[in-house]
């Protein structure tokens, strides 16, 4: 949330989070090439760069895992979230561990010939028309390419510049990379692996992503993701006040997909846009303090009389009016344009 | 010319126009687009990876927020519909891709003994 740009955007608790991740990235380094150099050893012995490539490489698809649980983890509780916070940190400092192993696995199999090392990478093994010894590098080389993709579109003038809509559409590539990283483990080391430690980790990880993503797609499908329908009146009904709870919002989606995210305050109505202006984050799940709701992905504040965020911050979502009709609230589905100051609706006139 | 040094003439050539989008973009265009950029130069080199790699969409961007052609309803509305079948094809993908893998692997019998099976090479007289 910055008036202009900076480089990064620095607070305790993304000093904290990094100080956290790295110490455990460190650790497992430090674990993995110090204190059990026999981890991914096989028949034949391996020598330290080989053995430091394993190391790193092992590292980055633990990092990738990571990264796709704290989604699924988030959405299923919302005790999770603050894993959510500084997740683009997360997924830049793996990307720079990708690239380490890239670089360690380079300069090793493919840095003694007479042939440029880069070239030889795609030229060494050609064999993509059969799985036994098929080319497993060129999954590495593509899960890379996503994992780079992502972290140098990860500076918030990104989001802004190419839109959340657009810059997520990219960021989906984060499930390219996984499944082909998947695919490069599968068909890479674990063909020759003899020690089924890490084996069984790996395949652990990697189910566990693939079990927190249904779950969490089933409860979100479970938990209302149904078009309201738009009444003869052109409005669409939200719910009776009985049902809302001061501070909080009730959220309702319309048939454009759009969602609205309707909050009671002190006996007043107000209603917003859900997506937050930064990553489209759920603000119809933060409670308003002072007039001001706060996404609980990233802390971004807004007023939800006229959507905009405090000064001296230039965030601005949509606003939308509302009708009451005795005990029921129905919602215009025009949206007004971001920062639309709309007069709350008194529930005791 | 072989295929690999293809692709790396092209991955080159991508490249170099992106350096030439961002010499222009991070100088001239930035400020033109954005509010919050204007008078903030330290962050700008953080960018030039990016349009390293997406410079097209950098250039249409620009175009459509140049001629005033962005539609700001679009920013609110967060592409959740096809949320649940990514899901649930990411979840299939990964066991699958695991045990065609698996299926793969080749295990070597524990009492093996190497065997000669080319032939004798010729002796040299």
């Amino acid at each position: 949330m910055s008036v202009k740009y900076i480089p990064v955007q620095w607070n305790s608790n993304k000093w904290k989070y990094n100080a956290v991740m790295l110490s455990a990235v460190f650790a497992y380094l430090w674990i993995f090439i110090e204190l059990t150099p026999d981890i991914m050893q096989n028949e034949g012995r391996i020598n330290s760069q080989v053995h430091n490539a394993r190391a790193f490489g092992s590292c980055a698809f633990f990092m990738l895992t990571v990264i796709l649980c704290i989604g699924p983890l988030a959405r299923l509780d919302e005790r999770f979230l603050p894993l959510l916070y500084n997740r683009r940190h997360f997924g830049v400092i793996a990307a720079a561990i990708g690239v380490t192993h890239a670089f360690y696995i380079i300069n090793w199999y493919f840095a003694f010939s007479k042939s440029n090392k880069y070239e030889a990478l795609l030229f060494a093994n050609t064999s993509y028309g059969q799985l036994a010894g098929f080319p497993f590098e060129i999954f590495g080389v593509f899960s890379l390419t996503c994992m780079l993709l992502l972290a140098v579109t990860s500076h918030d003038f990104w989001l802004k510049f190419l839109t959340p809509r657009i810059w997520k559409n990219v960021h989906y590539l984060i499930y390219a990379a996984y499944i082909s990283v998947v695919a490069h483990v599968s068909f890479g080391i674990l063909q020759d692996q003899q020690d089924n430690r890490l084996t069984i980790a790996i395949i652990i990880s990697a189910l566990a992503v693939a079990v927190l993503h249904v779950l969490a797609a089933f409860k979100e499908r479970k938990t209302g993701d149904v078009a309201a329908k738009t009444l003869d009146n052109n409005l669409v009904r939200v719910c009776d006040v009985s049902e809302m709870i001061d501070g909080y919002a009730k959220v309702i989606k319309l048939e454009n997909g759009e969602r609205v995210a309707v909050y009671l305050q002190k006996d007043k109505l107000s209603a917003i846009s859900n997506a937050c202006a930064h990553q489209n984050g759920p603000l119809g799940e933060g409670k308003i303090i002072d007039c001001l709701v706060t996404c609980p992905w990233h802390g971004f504040q807004y007023n939800v009389k006229d959507g905009s965020s405090p000064a001296p911050f230039t965030e601005k979502v949509p606003t939308y009016n509302l009708h009451l009709d005795g005990d029921t609230v129905f919602v215009d589905p025009k949206a007004n344009p971001p920062g639309t100051y709309v007069e709350p609706v008194a529930i005791n006139p | 010319m072989n295929i690999a040094e293809i692709i790396f003439l092209l991955i080159k050539s991508w490249t170099l126009i992106g350096a030439l989008v961002a010499l222009v973009f991070l100088t001239v265009g930035i400020d033109r687009i954005d509010e919050d950029a204007q008078g903030a130069y330290a962050f700008r080199p953080l960018l030039i990876p990016a349009c390293l790699l997406i410079w097209p969409l950098i250039i249409w961007r620009w175009f459509v927020l140049e001629t005033g052609r962005d539609q700001w309803p679009k920013r609110h509305k967060p592409p959740r519909e096809s949320h649940f079948w990514v899901a649930i094809a990411f979840a299939v993908a990964i066991p699958v891709i695991m045990l065609l893998g698996f299926s793969q692997k080749q295990e070597w019998p524990a009492d093996f003994k190497p065997q000669k099976i080319s032939s004798e090479q010729e002796q040299s007289q």
